[in-house]
């Protein structure tokens, strides 16, 4: 018997099981953080007497800040997606769709023209993240929906971020004192190609 | 988030647990049912366990739900019947590769090894394989270091006695 021999008579997993358990590994673990989220507004119900007591708690066990906000990106995206209210005002020029914040924002959003790099854009909608309104715009690359969601950074914020979650890859930044969140099911290179092209 | 992070961390011990599942059960398909379901339950149970190393609890969860599995499944008949010796070994059983110095063709190593008892099969697999020690097996098995040691050195034995037999029987 050689080395070689030895190795052959280990059995590894397939290839296709171990991706499917991935996934469902990686689907346990926001499930999971779903739960700890619900656990943390009960347990700040339930407090609501102890107020101090309570808010520390619920400080220390929700997810951060960041982690919430990263959620509910996600939320918004497959909610646009499925909720057929992809956008409210449809249109490829960027000269309609800028002004029609107007009114609803207090800021307005920059609304870059991509159609010449592959990606046009479809229109705008309004969403709400972080408990403020926010703008959303909505890009395409073939079959594929790009969400931007836009508004202003806090003072002093600077993180910039990559995930891939649920499937979808997600590209974070702040420019200028604004806020930018990218998401969409296209692959994370062509997407960071888009980012790319948006910021400059 | 820290749960995110150790769930993911069980994925690398799906090639382990699969080659358990594989010998124990000696079926492709039967081994990747028992996995899935493993895996599953692996990662309901994971936040409570208290243990460092996920390893050898994965291990036994894996070898639990084949067991189960066998029982319902097929007749256990099919493989020779375990004869436990109860004496235990005064020192534990050397030659770590042991499988590497048979004087055999990997077929035939493979043949032998299927034909043990599922209880020396595992250890011997766990130990030259897998390469756990003894008291990690002892943990997937759930009975004491020494009959994992006695399982080991009577499985050896029986393996190189397959060999021979097998050996006189093609001259």
């Amino acid at each position: 018997m050689k080395k070689s021999d030895l190795e052959s008579l280990y059995y590894k997993a397939p290839e296709s099981l171990v991706r499917e358990l991935s996934k469902k590994a990686q689907a346990y673990s926001v499930s999971s953080q779903k739960s700890s989220r619900l656990m943390g507004f009960r347990y700040a119900v339930a407090s609501l007497g102890l107020l101090i007591l309570g808010g520390i708690y619920h400080f220390a066990s929700s997810p951060s800040f960041e982690e919430r906000t990263v959620q509910e990106v996600v939320s918004s995206h497959v909610r646009s997606m499925m909720a057929n209210h992809l956008t409210d005002v449809i249109s490829t020029d960027r000269h309609t769709v800028k002004p029609w914040f107007n009114g609803k924002l207090d800021f307005s959003p920059k609304v870059s023209d991509l159609a010449q790099e592959g990606f046009p854009l479809v229109g705008g909608r309004l969403d709400y993240v972080e408990s403020r309104p926010v703008a959303a715009l909505v890009y395409r690359r073939d079959q594929h929906v790009i969400n931007v969601l836009t508004w202003p950074a806090l003072q002093g914020e600077k993180k910039s971020l990559f995930q891939t979650r649920q499937g979808y890859n997600l590209f974070q930044w702040i420019d200028e004192g604004m806020q930018y969140w990218v998401i969409s099911d296209l692959n994370a290179n062509e997407l960071k190609e888009f980012v790319e092209r948006m910021r400059k | 988030m820290s749960s995110k992070k150790q769930h993911i961390a069980l994925i690398q011990h799906l090639d382990a647990g699969y080659n358990l599942a594989r010998w124990l059960t000696r079926n492709e398909q039967d081994a990747q049912d028992v996995l899935q379901e493993s895996f599953v339950r692996a990662l309901r149970f994971f936040e409570s366990l208290e243990e460092e190393d996920p390893k050898p609890w994965f291990l036994k969860i894996v070898r639990n739900t084949c067991y189960t599995w066998m029982k319902k499944n097929r007749n256990p008949s099919r493989s020779e019947p375990f004869d436990e010796e109860t004496h235990v070994p005064d020192e534990a059983p050397s030659d770590p590769e042991f499988l590497l110095l048979l004087n055999a063709d990997i077929a035939s190593v493979r043949t032998a090894l299927e034909s043990l008892s599922t209880e020396y099969r595992e250890a011997l697999l766990l130990r030259e394989l897998e390469g756990l020690t003894y008291e990690e097996i002892s943990k997937v098995a759930s009975v004491p270091i020494g009959t994992v040691m006695s399982r080991i050195s009577r499985a050896r034995v029986k393996v190189q006695e397959w060999l021979e037999k097998s050996k006189k029987g093609e001259t």
